[in-house]
């Protein structure tokens, strides 16, 4: 058995490396709890050629909410739950599309790809350590907005490109990223993000 | 025959003639019938045209079948994702006709909260955003306090679920616009779209038919579906909105009924001529004049009126019953004379049966009532054609003598003829205590409920999804005409203006009106002016917020330039105006534009009254309760339809007292004395007269009159009593069946029939002759 070592060694690597799939990685990033850190994001706006920066930090509870830190330019907070999205100052709103595009958002967080793959074509490359979804719109309707959205990641997601079909592109980037326990965060007053 | 070799050879003319008529009805009719027969399942059918106000009618058509395709189900389940999702799958799977290669029966189904997002209205309505503002926004430009809106804005630019458009919307005042125009009840929950209703979550999945309601495939994929997801889930219930659910209902029931109450009657008509004459060969000949009868009415009615309604089918079923009187007359003369038969001794009184039975029809085919003039025309067709068959064809068959006949009509002559005689005296006397009972204690219903045959609970379930969706059928509208679009919309912001005014103290009041989404040249003016108004201080402020480059501003105030005004006809193209097309009647024959603006959320007379003086203080304005006013239309009906049988009966009381002279009470009793009798009985038992009833008196009155006239004509004759016997009995089985039909027209109808034929039955013995009556001789021909 030992003569063939490096021969199973060989062949169990990119076995692995293959079977690593969509449902693999809906299963890692299900069982992270939540998580907190930073993100920067940058907009690209096609019809003044402009771009606009923010920074802040986010804080994550799984199937519950994520709320959303702006620190810079201006500061200003966000709660997006799978139903809607809020400011914390104005609770009551009820756009619709900004509430489809935050709940898109928060699917795409947690790698629901039941939930995406109802819209999307979804597409995985790479390994455990170093993944990659990308997603193409299955309908005429969702095509007229959106191009595709990509996905890159390792432990977490580390970045979010999303390309409108007005040209525009919103990229976001995650960093600092820690997990943290769902009971602790339930403690917490919402809204509240962790200064790790 | 002893009759002249002339009279003989003219006769055989017309019995060849008659043939090539049925013939070219059969072809006709096999024409006709090529794509199967085309059937018409439609309630409304029913309903009484509005000739007065057409334009009423077609407001109040449209409001109720503006969504005749869609339909609306609300799910219960303790896991209600699975099962909704379930439920969903289902649907989408379901085909019409073969389960495996049918087409799909749905269009599209929306049960999701990305299924509206697939619609996007925004395209359409992009070019007129700068002249369409909420309230809220309209308030905050003219108070010159526009932090909220640059916070709003801000906030769009940064937060990731953002979608900004600087140049053409920095401040994103079409999205406000249309979030507030979706404010329903509805709700995203959990990748669902839900209502919630005392704590309570329920789902909604919306569908939108391939093909139409009355499509009985449609109706079927979607019942089996259905009741395979209640069978498999057991915890989940179902709440159900739409036609397509009233419409399967009604189609099964008048289906069942045809099969009960139409095979019923001719089951039990072939018993009864079985057990009376015992030879198959005279029930062909019995059922003969009933096929010539179908075949003559079926392609003529289809040619006037395109489409047969089930209703008709059911009702022409009960045809039988009468087609078949006259050979049952012809046959028992027959019986009685043997070989000395001649049809001339039966002529008269077979054409004064044919006059009033069709007198009886044709005052029903007068009603505006579409589904029952098409009855009438049917059914006095098939009795026309059935007459010809049995004049022409009938005498020249040969048949075997019926010793076991005669002898039943001994019999029956012999238990069931009174000692006494009615007196004159005697009748007038309970006529008028009836009559006085009739008039102090009859009651009259015009209810609505007469025309609805969906069974009550499905009505309960319908109630109840239109209340958790807080819309409404269109029950109650402001019919609106003005000269112009724009006079239009300005006369329809009037009343919402004051019925804003007047919510304020009653929350429940609502309405829904064009002019909600398509504001009048004058406002859609001043908000362009408010826009440019915000795209001055307001904009650069943002633009400096945000950090965006300078020219932002000047593209973005440039786009005010030739922004268009938003139209009626535009907003109705787009994808929200869609739901808003029910309202739009347009150009009416007389050049004006109309639309409706109905009302919701709010019952009671006292609202009612105010609604009307509402309109009355406006020109061109009118109120309708169409509930109310299809009552009152029913009621106006019910006494014109009874005006016109009194016509009837005035008109043929001169005939009769010219043929029969001091007899013609006799002829005259059993048909009016029914008519009474089943008037005393109603006001008696409660039972309130309605339209239907009313028109089950008038067959009474026709089948009456039938039977006084041979009655008379034949007065001491064993062979007409035993017709009349038979012909009384088989109506009452096809018109009496009627009465367990579960349509409360036809209930109704049926349960007039069944009493008034009975009274006819009983009072015909009572008043028939002692002697052979003093006719005045019609000249028969040579």
């Amino acid at each position: 058995m030992c003569r063939h070592w490096p021969l199973c060694i060989a062949l169990l690597f990119p076995v692995q490396a293959l079977a690593f799939d969509l449902d693999d990685l809906q299963d890692r990033l299900h069982d992270i709890p939540g998580l907190a850190g930073q993100f920067e994001q940058q907009r690209y706006l096609a019809d003044l050629d402009t771009r606009l920066d923010s920074q802040g930090r986010f804080r994550y509870v799984r199937d519950e909410r994520i709320v959303w830190s702006i620190e810079s330019p201006v500061e200003d907070r966000l709660e997006f739950t799978p139903d809607s999205v809020s400011n914390l100052a104005d609770q009551d709103n009820n756009d619709t599309r900004e509430n489809q595009v935050a709940s898109l958002f928060l699917q795409l967080l947690e790698g629901d790809w039941q939930a995406l793959d109802a819209h999307f074509d979804l597409d995985l490359n790479g390994n455990a350590n170093q993944w990659r979804v990308t997603l193409t719109p299955d309908s005429d309707a969702l095509r007229g907005r959106i191009v595709s959205i990509e996905l890159k990641g390792a432990e977490f997601l580390e970045r979010l490109e999303l390309h409108a079909a007005n040209e525009d592109v919103l990229q976001v980037d995650f960093s600092h990223q820690h997990v943290i326990e769902t009971s602790h965060a339930d403690g917490d007053e919402a809204g509240h993000v962790d200064d790790a | 025959m002893s009759t002249t070799p002339e009279y003989d050879k003219r006769a055989r003319q017309l019995a060849t003639l008659w043939l090539l008529v049925l013939l070219a009805c059969a072809i006709a009719l096999a024409w006709q019938l090529r794509d199967g027969l085309p059937t018409d399942t439609r309630l409304t059918a029913m309903l009484p045209e509005d000739r007065q106000s057409p334009l009423v009618e077609q407001a109040a058509n449209q409001l109720s079948t503006g969504f005749e395709a869609r339909f609306v189900l609300v799910l219960s389940s303790p896991v209600l994702k699975e099962a909704a999702t379930d439920l969903a799958r289902r649907l989408e799977n379901a085909r019409r006709g073969d389960p495996d290669d049918g087409r799909p029966l749905l269009d599209q189904l929306d049960w999701r909260p990305q299924d509206l997002a697939d619609d996007d209205p925004r395209e359409s309505l992009d070019r007129y955003r700068y002249r369409l503002l909420t309230p809220a926004i309209r308030e905050q430009i003219d108070s010159g306090d526009t932090r909220q809106l640059v916070t709003t804005a801000m906030r769009d630019l940064f937060s990731p679920a953002g979608t900004p458009r600087p140049i053409t919307d920095p401040f994103g005042l079409l999205d406000t616009w249309l979030n507030e125009r979706k404010g329903n009840r509805m709700t995203p929950h959990d990748g669902l779209l839900t209502v919630t209703e005392d704590g309570r979550r329920h789902a909604l999945l919306m569908g939108r038919l391939a093909s139409h309601p009355y499509d009985l495939e449609a109706q079927r994929a979607l019942t089996d579906t259905l009741q395979a997801f209640k069978d498999e889930r057991p915890d989940a219930s179902l709440m159900r909105s739409g036609l397509i659910f009233h419409a399967a209902a009604g189609a099964e029931q008048a289906k069942r009924e045809i099969t009960t109450i139409g095979l019923g009657a001719l089951f039990g008509l072939v018993t009864i001529l079985l057990v009376v004459f015992r030879s198959p060969r005279v029930l062909l000949h019995m059922l003969l004049p009933l096929g010539g009868g179908l075949l003559f009415a079926l392609p003529l009615t289809l040619l006037i009126f395109d489409r047969l309604h089930l209703l008709t089918l059911a009702f022409g079923a009960s045809l039988i019953g009468i087609a078949i009187d006259y050979a049952l007359h012809l046959q028992c003369d027959r019986v009685a004379h043997g070989a000395r038969f001649q049809l001339k001794r039966l002529l008269p009184g077979l054409v004064l049966g044919l006059v009033s039975s069709l007198l009886a029809y044709l005052a029903q085919a007068l009603t505006p009532m579409p589904g029952l003039r098409q009855m009438a025309v049917f059914a006095a067709l098939g009795l026309l054609g059935a007459w010809l068959t049995v004049v022409l064809w009938l005498p020249r068959f040969a048949l075997p003598g019926q010793p076991h006949a005669a002898r039943l009509a001994e019999w029956l002559w012999h238990w069931t003829t009174p000692r006494r005689r009615l007196s004159p005296r005697v009748l007038i006397l309970g006529g008028g205590l009836l009559v006085t009972l009739v008039a102090t204690t009859l009651t009259v219903n015009d209810s609505l409920q007469l025309l609805n045959p969906s069974p009550p609970a499905l009505l309960e379930e319908e109630q109840d999804v239109q209340r958790l969706l807080g819309s409404d059928t269109g029950n109650r509208f402001f019919l609106v005409k003005a000269s112009s679009d724009n006079a239009l919309l300005t006369r329809l912001d009037e009343i919402g203006d004051t019925l804003d005014a007047w919510r304020d103290s009653n929350d429940a009041l609502n309405y829904d009106s064009l002019a909600n989404n398509v504001p009048p040249r004058s406002q859609q003016r001043a908000d362009l002016q408010r826009v440019r108004q915000l795209y001055g201080t307001p904009l650069e402020t943002l633009v400096a917020q945000a950090g965006l480059p300078e020219d932002t501003i000047e593209r973005a105030r440039a786009s005010l330039q030739d922004a268009p005004f938003l139209s009626i006809h535009e907003w109705l193209a787009s994808p929200l105006g869609d739901l808003q097309q029910r309202l739009w009647l347009g150009k009416t024959s007389a050049g004006d534009m109309a639309a409706t603006l109905v009302i919701t959320g709010t019952n009671g007379s006292n609202m009612d009254q105010r609604l009307a003086t509402l309109a009355d203080r406006h020109p061109g304005v009118t109120y309708v309760n169409r509930a109310k006013h299809l009552s009152g239309l029913l009621g106006t009906w019910r006494q014109h339809i009874a005006g016109w049988v009194a016509l009837a009966v005035a008109g043929l009381v001169p005939i009769m007292i010219w043929r029969y002279r001091r007899d013609a009470w006799r002829v005259l009793t059993p048909p009016l004395g029914a008519v009474l009798g089943v008037l005393s009985l109603f006001a008696v038992s409660g039972i309130p007269l309605n339209v239907f009833s009313q028109l089950g008196l008038l067959l009474v009155l026709g089948i009456g009159l039938d039977a006084g006239i041979f009655t008379v004509e034949h007065a001491r004759r064993s062979s007409t009593w035993l017709a009349i016997s038979l012909s009384t009995l088989s109506s009452m089985l096809a018109f009496g069946l009627l009465s367990f039909s579960a349509t409360p027209a036809l209930h109704y109808m049926g349960l007039a029939c069944l009493t008034g034929l009975a009274i006819v039955w009983l009072l015909v013995p009572w008043s028939r002759p002692t002697a052979t009556v003093a006719i005045r001789e019609i000249s028969h021909a040579e």
